[in-house]
């Protein structure tokens, strides 16, 4: 067994930690491909991130372009999953509206941003709700009572009622359904944060920070938030599947994005009207779309959540 | 079961794995030892080391991810590996019942004490509820439970954490047991109470002639409650003997490592050094089965010792050693090397005795509100009218148990806290402002090093950055030197340059305290305050860290002020003492003085209660009654008077400790103790810890 | 346990504050108003600014909160100089009346020039006639009258100055008119005593709609929580107790799956399936004015979406609370003490686990409130939510108002509930 006198206590990490760029930023698909219910989860986000990334390519209509010729039409050759009361293809209907939950955000008629409706809409909410959580876990006293009642007040706000409210007063557009999800989201994450900050408070390096006499937005920002990601990235990814939820709940109340844009919600809020008439298909796969990607999104955070949990 | 077997419990070559993201881990291997009805028998090691692997093993719970992969578990003669869910519930809590460390966690919150206790005789035994009630009574008033009948409809968390330890011994003692194990059951225990539960458990043991095995770090607690002992390394059993040969003659190295890690209650920095352990305890995976487990941390290694494994050979009767060459360690005593160590010593005493106090705190008070809901607020004296000094260059040890203020007293000077009254002076400069008002030349002067290794570094930064954040935030070198003084400061702390890019949870508890030390060193403070340092680490981690700290001391003429609740650590490193109770202090003084007769009553209670990890060493037995007061609503008069153990020795039964607090008494050479009893009284009281004259 | 109530019941107060001029506001600051809403977007200025004016929807916003809050009558009484009374006649419908010193009842009509009262005697009888003497001299010169007209509402008549004004008719619809007022203040008692006013869009009492739709909605939720509840904890405990086995897996999954697929495709999913393709049920649940037991069939459906979402939300709660009351050190003594499985589960383990549930359930209401809008949407049932959804598209203020003020008192009422439920079943608040 050859001579270990130079085995000494250090020894044991040096092998682990030169590792390379390319096996860092693989250990999270690692991650990932140890669970099989984040893999399923994995597998169903990213068929329809890449469907949505290439939907130009993925079908050749538009998806406003109307065949007045062929209206509630069932899958065929020309339409693989049929047509809707104007004659709108609706897998074109169906990518381009994941597009707009994934990967772009239509803020007006002129300007697209990068990242998807859904994502912006947790975006907000976490830099909202976490910096609130943040301020009122570590700060504690009065802020912290005046912003935990109000949150408290917030989220006693019948969720429903709140998104009525927002959209219905200020109108139908991305920008809002981003603006309602954020409120809704953000009192959540506040909590989230301020529960972690709580703790975090409580640790040593936080003292040490003190008694250097750092100021408080320092040790807020620079030595409590960086450790609070690993339960955001899980929690985000929740909420990411819970905005896609809202996103669709809206449209179907008719108040997502304005037509003729492809929102999935409100192309099964005017599908519904013509199932009984024996056309279902133009309910039917946008309701398959939210679910499935929805479903999708909590399988890859539960199955992260349970691989991170299980062997401690 | 008619077997009559002279041995409750058997166990030959026990392997145990669990499963991990890695694989199946082996955390146990080829444990073997057995125990004779009314034996106790202490299995000691460091953390990681499996000893609690064996005792679940033995009840048959390694929870879903854990197996035992071979060996057999005999229990009087049956053998427990393999048995069946209902065979095992009639054993477990009848015949073989446990307790463990944390005894809130252990208790169910939702249920009364008395149906926790009872519900074993019903199902084991058929008692009815009468019955069983009264057999409860009896077993609490058994383990000296004050008040059984009121306990008996409570609830855990109205429990002190003494009482709920108390408890869960009466649980498991109820159906008389053959064999008790007993999981680290002190740990979380303060000193005195600690005490008397090891009391409890030598009564117990006379009274029922339980056999018990007894799970523990401590060597102290150890040493007092075993008759024969299992020193387990890296998940086997290197060392086993009667608790004399252990002690007198140990025969591994790891053992006489371990023994030579602690400091002794009789110790000091001047009279002795401690020898840590090199290296750490390898992880399972890192364990060859081919060589010996300690080889790399040995400092007897030969290439035997690599080539193959040694097995646990009897070198004298009753005496079993993993270790080629347990013989030649066998009669080399441990005492004569503790006295010949005194030859070895970190340079001399940087204390001087008149010079200027550094730190000079007069009649400090430190009060904080605690909100009990809207509008209720409660005033918890946690530090009240404290007067203490430093002088540069030396150690103020504080010890105390939990509650007693030493924590609140390092904020306030460190200024977390705010000060209610009285003053504190540093540098003949008044510190009486929050640390966020105070000048960034004060602050640097005065740091701190923390209790919790795995809390004092920020795991999300590489160790290098948290050195340079004081480096930069103080200017104490110019920015193009930052890195280059960083990796200065891990060197002093003797670590390594490569440790610049390591992130914190690739270190050890003992390389974090280290960082932790360099960290607090960054500014060069002339005042370092340490918050408990080294009571969270295991015992051979221990002595590098407190080596180091007087190292710098050494070095830099650093004054230090060192809270812990070890007697014995405080002893080690300090010049002088300060006792406190509830936020007073009780007795302080030159650490020689402290030690020895006259003693606070308090002081005496505790040095009394102190486990010693020598079996020669003899002290007398004083215990005190009752709980802690709480802060809030402290006692009248003297604070302690509500335990104090010599209260009867003044006229009328102590009558002026209700009603008046202690003056001081200034014994001679700043030694001043805080007692009505005339000094006299106090000059005749024995000594509490003894020599045993051989 | 005391401030722990009050603690909630001043959240209740805080949160109705905060959503009920959160609703003013809202409505407010958003374009368009009920009068184009109502009367279509060709409405001519001067009819929107009639119509505006006859609802007080012209006042400024401070002052239309504090009617919806406190009511009008108390100012259109000093303006009148009589008491005002409220009625509700026989077939239902409510009328406000002045009172004179002899106790008979007034109001009046404008007819050209002329005012004419009405007057109820208190024998029942009413009579006709010509009350110009009322009128009072103005600056200006002109004479005008503060009184109550016949369709509950004080108004400013001036003499000489009969304005165009719209009038809603029953079949008809609004329609123009003589007879206008300069100014109006409908007559409301307001809704801290407990009136939430007049439907803008229907014309009816709020209280009165809303009391049938709250009933439908009662209907639902509460069948379908009475079905949930005690099949989705036994399923949570059966899924925590086997926690990583394949039963554990498949409930789960299948509970996941439920509890975040949005209410509106669950129901597309079961009307495909069961109205369309096995032709069980009605895809639609349309009462009319029949009440929702009437017609069990119709039922089914909406309740079944609404208790397979909540199903799976309450299993995975439940689910997660006994994964973690076992894995807990009071678990492992009491295996340790030797009980059998049965005992420890349903003695020392249950209880714990339903600790968790129960707030976080009670606080899930919250959600459950906007599952029933959308299950209430899908099948056309005629629930409040609807109603709400309705009134925000219309901006029906009083309808909106009560609307929201009722969930707020679901949501909040039922965390009030959670917290008494709470400190009952955990022992470390209640003996504190």
């Amino acid at each position: 067994m050859g001579d270990v006198s130079q085995l000494n206590e250090y020894e044991y990490i040096e092998g682990k930690e030169r590792k390379s760029l390319l096996s860092k930023s693989l250990r999270p698909f690692a991650l990932i491909f140890s669970s099989r219910t984040a893999t399923v989860g994995f597998a169903i986000v990213s068929f329809w991130i890449i469907v949505s990334v290439f939907a130009p390519f993925l079908t050749p209509y538009s998806p406003t372009y109307q065949d007045w010729k062929a209206p509630n039409q069932g899958p065929s050759w020309n339409h693989p999953l049929g047509t809707d009361e104007l004659g709108r293809d609706l897998w074109a209907r169906l990518i381009y509206g994941a597009r707009i939950v994934l990967v772009i955000f239509p803020v007006s008629s002129g300007l697209w941003l990068p990242g998807g409706t859904a994502l912006w809409g947790v975006a907000m909410a976490l830099l909202v709700g976490s910096t609130l959580g943040l301020i009122s876990g570590y700060k504690g006293g009065w802020i912290d009572e005046i912003v935990m009642r109000l949150l408290d007040a917030m989220i006693s706000i019948p969720v429903i009622l709140l998104y009525l409210l927002l959209v219905a007063a200020l109108g139908a557009s991305a920008v809002n359904v981003v603006i309602a999800i954020a409120i809704v989201g953000a009192p959540g994450i506040a909590r989230l944060v301020r529960g972690l900050t709580l703790d975090i408070k409580t640790r040593d390096y936080i003292r040490a920070a003190e008694t250097r006499g750092e100021s408080s937005l320092y040790i807020m920002f620079v030595e409590i938030l960086p450790n609070t990601k690993g339960p955001i990235i899980i929690d985000a990814m929740l909420r990411v599947g819970y905005a896609v939820f809202a996103m669709g709940t809206l449209g179907f109340l008719g108040l997502g994005l304005p037509p003729p844009s492809p929102d999935w919600g409100s192309m099964v809020a005017k599908g519904r009207e013509f199932i009984l008439a024996g056309a279902p298909w133009a309910a039917l796969w946008p309701s398959v779309a939210i679910a499935s990607l929805v479903v999708g999104l909590n399988l890859l955070a539960d199955g992260l959540r349970e691989e991170l949990t299980r062997y401690q | 079961m008619n077997i009559k077997n002279s041995k409750v419990l058997q166990v030959e070559n026990l392997s145990v794995s669990y499963k991990t993201r890695k694989g199946w881990i082996q955390a146990v291997q080829n444990v073997s030892f057995d125990l004779s009805y009314g034996e106790t028998l202490g299995i000691v090691g460091e953390s990681g080391c499996g000893k609690s692997t064996v005792a679940f093993a033995i009840v048959n719970f390694l929870g879903p991810n854990g197996k035992v992969t071979s060996g057999s578990i005999k229990f009087e003669g049956k053998e427990l590996v393999g048995l069946s869910r209902r065979e095992l519930n009639r054993l477990r809590g009848n015949r073989i019942s446990m307790v463990y460390q944390d005894p809130m966690a252990a208790l169910n919150p939702i249920l009364r004490i008395g149906d926790q206790l009872m519900e074993v005789l019903t199902y084991h035994r058929n008692f009815s509820k009468r019955e069983a009630y009264e057999h409860c009574i009896d077993m609490l008033k058994r383990v000296h439970m004050p008040d059984p009948e009121a306990v008996m409809k409570r609830y855990p968390h109205q429990l002190s954490g003494g009482q709920q330890q108390r408890v869960v011994i009466a649980m498991a003692m109820l159906n008389n047991p053959a064999l008790l194990i007993m999981d680290e059951p002190t740990t979380a225990l303060d000193v005195t109470v600690e005490a008397a539960v090891l009391d409890l458990v030598e009564e117990l043991k006379s009274e029922f002639g339980t056999s018990i095995i007894f799970i523990t770090h401590n060597l102290g607690v150890v040493a007092r409650v075993s008759d024969s002992i299992c020193v387990m390394y890296a998940g086997e059993i290197v060392e086993r003997g009667h608790v004399g040969q252990i002690f007198e003659n140990p025969a591994h190295p790891y053992t006489r490592g371990l023994l030579r890690c602690v400091p002794l209650l009789g110790t000091s920095k001047s009279s002795t050094v401690l020898r840590p352990i090199r290296g750490r305890v390898p992880p399972p995976e890192r364990r060859l089965p081919s060589m010996c487990i300690f080889a790399d941390r040995c400092g007897h290694r030969e290439n035997q010792c690599v080539d193959k494994k040694p097995n646990l050979r009897e070198i004298d009767p009753g005496h079993e050693v993993r270790c080629f060459k347990g013989e030649r360690f066998l009669y080399i005593s441990l005492r004569d090397r503790r006295s010949a160590q005194k030859v070895r010593r970190i340079g001399s005493s940087t204390c001087a005795e008149k010079e200027k106090p550094l730190l000079d705190i007069r009649k400090l008070r430190v009060y904080y509100t605690q909100k009990m809901r809207i509008g209720v607020k409660h005033i918890v004296r946690a530090v009240d009218n404290v007067s203490v000094q430093v002088n540069p260059g030396c150690t103020l040890g504080i010890v105390g148990e939990s509650g007693c203020g030493k924590s609140t007293l390092l904020k306030a000077i460190i200024g977390l806290e705010k000060v209610r009254d009285g003053k504190i002076f540093f540098q003949d400069k008044e510190l009486d402002t929050l640390v966020v008002h105070r000048p960034l030349d004060i602050i640097k002067e005065i740091q701190m090093v923390f209790q919790n290794p795995d809390s004092t570094l920020n795991p999300a930064y590489p160790v290098g950055k948290q050195i340079e954040r004081p480096l930069k935030r103080f200017k104490t070198v110019p920015r193009k030197r930052v890195r280059e003084e960083a990796l200065r400061l891990l060197r002093a702390v003797r670590l390594g340059q490569d440790y610049y890019h390591r992130y914190p949870r690739q270190l050890s508890g003992g390389e974090k305290q280290r960082v932790g030390i360099a960290r607090a060193l960054a500014s060069r403070p002339s005042l370092i305050l340490c918050d408990e340092p080294v009571s969270a680490l295991d015992v051979s981690v221990q002595a590098a860290v407190l080596n180091l700290l007087m190292e710098i001391q050494n070095k830099f003429g650093t004054t230090f002020v060192f809270i812990a609740h070890d007697l014995s650590v405080v002893r080690y490193i300090s010049d002088y003492v300060a006792v406190m109770y509830l936020g007073q202090i009780m007795e302080a003084g030159p650490t020689q003085r402290i030690y020895e007769p006259p003693y606070h009553p308090y002081t005496e209670a505790l040095l009394s209660a102190v486990p010693i990890p020598d079996p020669d060493i003899s002290q007398r037995r004083i215990r005190l009654e009752g709980n802690v007061p709480s802060a809030m609503n402290p006692p009248s008069g003297c604070r302690f008077h509500t335990r104090c153990p010599r209260r009867h020795l003044l006229p009328d039964g102590g009558k002026i400790c209700q009603e008046k607090a202690p003056e001081e008494h200034v014994i001679d050479k700043n030694h001043t103790i805080y007692c009505h009893l005339p000094i006299e009284t106090l000059l005749e009281l024995d000594p509490v810890v003894e020599m045993k004259t051989s | 346990m005391g401030w722990f109530i009050l603690r909630r019941l001043v959240l209740l107060l805080v949160t109705m504050v905060i959503v009920s001029v959160g609703v003013f506001i809202i409505t407010e600051a958003s374009p368009g108003n009920v009068a184009r809403n109502l009367l279509g977007s060709f409405v001519t200025p001067e009819q929107e600014a009639s119509f505006l004016n006859q609802l007080g929807l012209d006042e400024p916003l401070w002052k239309r909160y504090l009617y919806w809050l406190a009511g009008t009558d108390w100012i259109a009484s000093k303006r009148i100089g009589l008491p005002l009374e409220r009625l509700t006649t026989e077939r239902g419908f409510t009328e406000w009346w002045a009172k004179l010193p002899s106790g008979d009842l007034i109001r009046w009509q404008l007819k050209g020039e002329d005012l004419v009262a009405v007057i109820k005697h208190q024998d029942g009888r009413i009579e006709e006639k010509l009350d110009n003497r009322r009128w009072r001299k103005g600056g200006g010169g002109r004479e005008f009258f503060w009184g109550v007209d016949l369709h509950n509402r004080a108004v400013l008549w001036q003499k000489g100055l009969s304005k165009k004004q719209w009038v809603y008719v029953h079949g008809k619809g609004w329609v123009e008119a003589a007879g206008g007022a300069t100014d109006y203040i409908p007559l409301k008692k307001g809704f801290l005593r407990g009136d939430p006013g007049i439907s803008l869009r229907t014309g009816r009492p709020v209280a009165k709609s809303l009391f049938v739709r709250l009933r439908n909605s009662l209907v639902l939720a509460s069948i379908s929580f009475v079905i949930v509840m005690p099949i989705a904890l036994a399923l949570g405990i059966v899924a925590g107790l086997t926690a990583e086995r394949p039963i554990d897996r498949a409930l789960s999954i299948v509970g996941m799956a439920f509890s975040v697929i949005p209410e509106f495709a669950m129901g597309i999913f079961l009307i495909l399936i069961f109205a369309l393709w096995l032709r069980w049920l009605p895809g639609a649940s349309v009462f009319g004015n029949h009440a929702p037991w009437e017609r069990p069939d119709m039922l089914i459906l909406p309740v079944l979406t609404l208790s397979l979402i909540e199903l799976g939300y309450v299993l995975r709660i439940t689910r997660a609370s006994m994964v973690e009351v076992m894995r807990s050190p009071y678990i492992r003594t009491a295996y340790l003490k030797g009980l059998p499985h049965h005992v420890v589960v349903f003695k020392h383990a249950l209880r714990n686990a339903l600790i968790a549930p129960i707030t976080v359930i009670m606080l899930h209401v919250n959600w459950l409130l906007g599952g029933v809008v959308i299950v209430e949407v899908v099948f056309g049932y005629s629930g409040l939510g609807k109603y709400l959804l309705d009134s925000a598209m219309y901006k029906d203020i009083n309808a909106l108002e009560a609307g929201a003020m009722i969930m707020v008192v679901v949501a909040v009422g039922t965390q009030l509930v959670a917290d008494i439920a709470y400190t009952f079943l955990n022992p470390r608040i209640r003996f504190k």
